[in-house]
């Protein structure tokens, strides 16, 4: 599905249509950060890019093709990662990288199915207390807070705080994994 | 930096909060302790983290869609 099919909700100012945007293109956009991970805190770029489409979206123009808005978030994002390169003076990432990053051809991700959603669900209704609450935690605040902030409100140190979070993503790729379920290995790493 | 303290680290980073400003791109400060591999490492993360968070979304969002979603609203 085009997901500038959210073009119009967008531009008239509706978040809940933003939001379906957001969804279905976040990890796309984030893919098309990878080769600055090193040098650039990409998931800074990521929100600030976001913003940035939210911001320009009303002055937006289609060209015709599929994903536009996806395509000029891919664009603001590789720009500001190119920004912050100059501002610390990092070694640049390839050129061959920026332009695979610009590929007009990048399919958004897809949204986990039911069944898959029902999978993490119930792994993570079996996830131990303290983990469960670290993990809900970073979940509720939903980028709000930082770790100190969420590890005090639920009474513990920030260490145990992270150790716990660390327990329940490895609980769950754990979990999934039994299941069948493919998981990135950087879950339960 | 022993290798437990460096993943704790990058489990900070990982995740969605970054500074709050409205006018300014901000880092993560623990970022900066971390050394290129574990930058990656921390990208590698949160890559593998944002789908499992979106999935247990009621909206199907991530911490990152709700962070930007709430810079709009404020």
């Amino acid at each position: 599905m085009d997901l500038d099919v959210h073009l119009d909700a967008i531009v008239s100012g509706d978040t809940l249509a933003f939001g379906r945007w957001l969804a279905g293109t976040e990890g796309t956009v984030r893919d098309s950060l990878r080769s600055f991970a090193a040098v650039v805190d990409v998931e800074a770029v990521l929100q600030e890019a976001m913003l940035r489409v939210w911001q320009v979206a009303p002055r937006f123009v289609a060209d015709g093709r599929p994903h536009g808005l996806l395509r000029l978030a891919i664009r603001i994002g590789r720009n500001l990662a190119v920004s912050e390169l100059r501002k610390t003076r990092a070694r640049p990432v390839e050129a061959a990288d920026l332009e695979a990053a610009l590929a007009d051809e990048e399919p958004p991700q897809a949204v986990p199915d039911p069944m898959l959603r029902r999978a993490i669900a119930e792994c993570r209704d079996k996830l131990p207390a303290k983990p469960r609450e670290a993990f809900d935690a970073r979940l509720a605040s939903a980028g709000g807070k930082d770790d100190d902030d969420l590890a005090q409100a639920i009474g513990m140190r920030l260490n145990t705080f992270l150790q716990n979070f660390t327990r329940a993503r490895k609980l769950l790729a754990d979990c999934l994994k039994k299941r069948g379920v493919s998981v990135d290995a950087e879950l339960g790493s | 930096m022993t290798p437990e303290e460096e993943d704790l680290l990058i489990e900070q980073v990982a995740g969605a909060w970054r500074p709050g400003t409205d006018d300014e791109l901000r880092y993560h400060k623990a970022w900066h302790d971390l050394d290129a591999a574990a930058r990656v490492r921390a990208f590698a993360r949160a890559r593998a983290l944002r789908p499992i968070e979106a999935a247990v979304d009621p909206d199907g969002l991530s911490t990152t869609a709700r962070a930007v979603l709430a810079r709009i609203r404020r």
